[in-house]
């Protein structure tokens, strides 16, 4: 495809032509390792349709089998593992990574920037999401797919009920393609914060922006417990642990307390960018601003809190007090408000404009009416006595499609028809577009509405069939009839996207009017997106000054051209959006396909219980991820020491708080969460489970963990002397102390190797020495992380690549000592500290 | 205002997180409060809503609430003195969150009241 430049000047061309030196992908073979964020937003799009296609067969299967009583025509082995990867594919695979891939494909457009702001990671991100969703497809091709349901409740899924492989792929492979969605979530908070148009201060952000914020950080503390009650599934699957074993000390609805904070905000992870989706089209198609622009901005992170907060209503039956039944039911109703407040907002915008009704804005209606019909029945389930009755039944199947096709996939078609010109330069069919609507429409509500009768007449979910004369044969035959109406909306809505790539009308520049910077750009647009940066003050940038794609063009604004060779942007501060630093990116590279692929190894090497090799495998994709971070800063593959470098703004490297820090600090974010679900699953096996057998001593040498612990402290107040040092502009000797410090974390690391060999734990035997052991293991991997990480920055600082001149990467690594720091004595205080002040015993 | 403390500036990026971290917190401990307690030592069910349990967390949720609608009213005071605009802002929306979040503390700790802590 050649790009329609929005301004034909000869300037432009040349801007053009020096900057797709810079920025281009490479062809051929090395296009496996494209970093760009259209590029690879794209592909994540893509990977994600051929997902949604397979997951929606698997659909029409389940309700080719509920269509007629007594239908028979898959085993209940089958018809369990197609229901479970159907829920499996439409969530993991799916809904979170085309709305990944969406939000990786326009934010750096719709902020002002050329790319995102750690392209490697995205790149990294996609292979991971491949890899996993291949090897966790592959178990239904092989007949071994998980079956427990896609919460994978224990002990269902627990190797006693699930002798098989299937639980394996589930916990492994989910694992894995967690791995793509934490990288988008730490690189889009970064990039959002760090890299918008000079000018563009908070209050002046695309709320698309602030809707993608959310779901980011969202992902980042949202990810984790479920991450790490996989890791502690598969340990107990693999190894015999008993987490989550009554007989062993462990408790079953651990799993659900850990599956379900994470699995409701997930239901909001993906609301969030889809009600994003519907307030950026709506003033445009309303032809005026959003009314109430601050209200939307409080209610998406009122959303994004409150939704963390009510975990429980997913388990009112499992049988907790009265009382904090009470609690997540009030904190359920409480999560309404926000969402009424947001419809309110986008139906005063459509009351108080000129509303168009185009194909874009037909799917937004449809969204607003089964999402609205969807929350109301939300606010039923939170009743508890309502909750209690329809639980496990298909009216909650009925309520949780309306909440995530009407909340997600309604409005992700609104927005790939609105943004579809952009991408290709081409309008879809009108009247195709109208008929996919209508067909998926009304066969969603065929299906759906009616389903709701079904589970109030008491049907159960997961059941394969059903006796005749139980009342339910013709609500089930309908809700087939309309399953099907509606996959033939979405072969329609396929279709129409096929043909229009071919047959669509040429599209005008900015076909719909809008308002904001994506339609400034070429169409599609070009690998670095601006041919200049330009500066925003305003939320509708493009209603303000229609000629600002030319100019862009044309080079008017920052940064224009490239002839220094560097992929450049801007790097602005998150409240005012004032201009901080230029951010240098790095260009195509195999190092994140070499490690995605590394980590592939690892995950069939466990699933195999080719354990050495698994090891092996892990090793060689630290190597390969260390080797990927060593060209960085002032490595000469990135950005050298120059004379003739900029001064003001400098480069980012040469600065103290540059995108790499923030990257780091929300990384440790989402390490928070994974070490305080650690946290909270101690404490809730010792106040919980009936057999949990908490020893009258501590098995770990208080000696042992107080001298680990100094030489901690000691390692990071040398490291904190030396960043004050660097600030002043004194380096040297910096290479010697670097090694100093590593050798203390390495001093730290073999005394609590000691402490761990000492404490003889058994823990098959224990629920309580496994936590224990998973805790160690935990601080002993970051401790040689961050020994590790040091040890090269010694190395660095002996090659020139780290000095006072380039003072940014030991504050990057200080912060991982400060969370080692943190996590080791908050760990010992849970664990070896409090147990001998208030005693054992459960 | 050091860089050190410029973050009780009411028009600081992290006003829009502190009021609903300090409501998610609040609703942590008060399960984790309720969930420890009826498993150490749990009050005679007969009882009803009237047990120290209760009284306590309801202390806790009443400190709660007047921190946050004191925030709340530190923001919007400083809404009509901030100078930058996009301070300002920052401090309206911090504002409205502190008010939802001293609402949510009051509408989820109000069957502390009415309910039985361990039944």
């Amino acid at each position: 495809m050649s790009e329609t430049l929005p301004d034909r000047s000869s300037e432009a061309q040349r801007l053009h032509r020096e900057l797709e030196a810079v920025w281009g992908n490479p062809t051929g073979w090395r296009a496996l390792t494209v970093v760009n964020h259209s590029t690879l937003g794209l592909r994540f799009m893509a990977t994600g349709l051929v997902f949604f296609l397979l997951g929606g067969v698997l659909a029409m299967l389940v309700r080719a089998q509920l269509a007629l009583p007594d239908h028979d025509f898959m085993s209940p082995d089958i018809y369990s593992q197609v229901t479970t990867m159907h829920g499996t594919v439409m969530m993991f695979l799916f809904a979170i990574p085309m709305l990944e891939g969406l939000a990786i494909y326009l934010i750096p457009k719709m902020i002002g920037a050329r790319d995102l702001v750690c392209p490697r990671l995205t790149a990294f991100g996609y292979w991971c999401y491949l890899f996993g969703g291949i090897i966790l497809f592959a178990s239904l091709l092989l007949e071994m797919a998980p079956d427990s349901g896609w919460f994978m409740y224990t002990p269902l899924s627990s190797g006693e009920f699930s002798p098989g492989l299937g639980s394996d792929f589930w916990l492994l492979g989910i694992t894995f393609v967690e791995i793509s969605a934490l990288s988008a979530g730490v690189e889009l908070t970064v990039s959002i914060l760090r890299t918008r148009s000079p000018g563009m201060a908070l209050h002046r952000m695309p709320l698309f922006a602030w809707y993608i914020l959310a779901m980011a950080l969202m992902i980042v503390v949202g990810f984790p417990p479920l991450i790490l009650g996989s890791v502690l599934l598969e340990l107990e699957r693999a190894a015999g642990m008993p987490f989550f074993a009554v007989e062993g000390g462990g408790d079953p609805v651990l799993w659900q307390h850990l599956f379900w904070l994470f699995g409701h905000p997930e239901v909001y992870i993906i609301f969030l960018p889809a009600a994003g989706i519907v307030s950026t089209l709506i003033p445009v198609f309303a032809g005026r601003p959003i009314v109430g622009y601050g209200w939307v901005v409080a209610a998406i992170l009122i959303t994004g809190f409150i939704s963390f907060g009510l975990w429980v209503h997913h388990m009112f039956t499992v049988g907790i007090p009265q009382l904090a039944q009470a609690f997540f039911s009030a904190a359920s109703m409480l999560v309404a408000v926000p969402t009424a407040i947001q419809v309110f907002v986008w139906m005063a915008t459509l009351w108080l404009g000129r509303p168009r009704m185009t194909l874009p804005m037909l799917w937004i209606l449809g969204f607003l009416v089964i999402f609205v019909c969807g929350g109301l029945t939300g606010v039923m389930l939170a009743l508890v006595p309502f909750n209690w009755q329809v639980h496990d039944t298909h009216f909650v199947v009925a309520h949780l499609h309306y909440v995530l096709v009407g909340g997600m996939l309604f409005p992700l078609l609104a927005g790939l028809y609105y943004w579809l010109p952009l991408v290709s330069g081409r309008l879809p069919s009108e009247r195709l577009g109208r008929l996919g609507f209508w067909l998926t429409f009304l066969g969603f509500n065929l299906t759906f509405l009616i389903m709701h009768v079904t589970g109030l007449l008491g049907m159960p979910r997961r059941v394969y069939t059903y006796d005749a004369g139980l009342g339910w044969e013709p609500y089930n035959l309908v809700s087939s009839v309309g399953g099907f109406m509606m996959a033939a909306g979405i072969a329609t809505v396929l279709l129409d996207l096929a043909l229009h790539a071919r047959f669509g009308r040429p599209s005008p520049r900015n076909p719909w009017g809008a308002d904001t910077l994506e339609w400034s750009l070429a169409m599609p647009p070009a690998s670095y997106n601006f041919a200049s940066l330009p500066r925003v003050e305003t939320r509708h940038p493009l209603w303000d000054n229609p000629r600002l794609g030319a100019e862009i063009a044309r080079g008017e604004h920052a940064l224009a051209g490239s002839t220094h060779g560097r992929r450049e942007l801007i790097g602005s501060e998150a409240l005012t959006g004032r201009v901080r630093d230029i951010i240098h990116l790095p260009t195509s590279s195999w190092w994140p396909l070499a490690a995605a692929l590394m980590l592939a190894v690892v995950c069939i090497s466990l699933l195999m219980r080719l354990y050495p090799l698994a090891l092996a495998a892990f090793m060689a994709a630290g190597v390969l991820l260390l080797r990927w971070s060593w060209e960085n800063g002032g490595h000469p593959l990135a950005a050298p020491l120059g004379h003739d470098e900029p001064v003001d703004p400098p480069l980012h490297s040469r600065t103290q708080d540059g995108p790499g820090r923030w990257t780091m600090g929300v990384a440790l974010l989402a390490d928070g969460a994974f070490f305080l679900s650690l946290l909270f699953g101690w404490f809730y096996l010792w106040a919980v489970s009936p057999r949990w057998q908490m020893p009258a001593s501590s098995p770990l040498s208080l000696a042992l963990l107080l001298g680990a612990g100094t030489l901690l402290l000691v390692a990071v107040g040398w490291l904190e002397r030396r960043l004050r040092a660097l600030d002043a502009g004194e380096d040297a000797g910096l290479a010697a102390a670097l090694y100093g410090i590593a050798a203390l974390g390495g001093l730290h690391l073999l005394l609590a190797v000691v402490m761990l060999w000492q404490a003889g734990l058994a823990p098959t035997a224990s629920a309580q020495d496994a936590v224990l052991l998973v805790g160690l293991l935990y601080v002993l991997l970051h401790g040689g992380l961050v020994s590790l990480l040091t040890v090269l920055q010694a190395r660095r600082a002996t090659l020139g690549y780290v000095s006072a001149r380039l003072p940014l990467e030991p504050r990057v690594v200080a912060l991982l000592w400060r969370y080692q720091l943190g996590s080791y004595w908050i760990l010992a205080a849970a664990t070896g500290l409090l147990p001998r002040v208030i005693g054992g015993g459960p | 205002m050091t860089a050190h403390t410029a973050w009780r500036n009411p028009g600081h990026p992290v006003q829009l997180l502190l009021g609903l971290t300090i409501w998610s917190l609040w609703f942590v401990a008060l399960y984790g409060g309720l969930s420890i307690a009826c498993a150490v030592a749990p009050p005679a069910p007969g009882q009803g809503a009237l047990t120290a349990l209760n009284l306590w967390l309801g202390l806790f949720t009443l400190a709660t609430l007047g921190a946050l609608l004191w925030l709340a009213r530190c923001c919007l005071s400083a809404v009509r003195r901030e100078p930058v605009r996009a301070a300002r802002f920052i401090a309206a929306v911090a504002a409205g969150l502190h008010l939802f979040a001293a609402g949510g503390v009051a509408f989820v700790g109000l069957p502390l009241v009415a309910l039985p802590p361990c039944l």
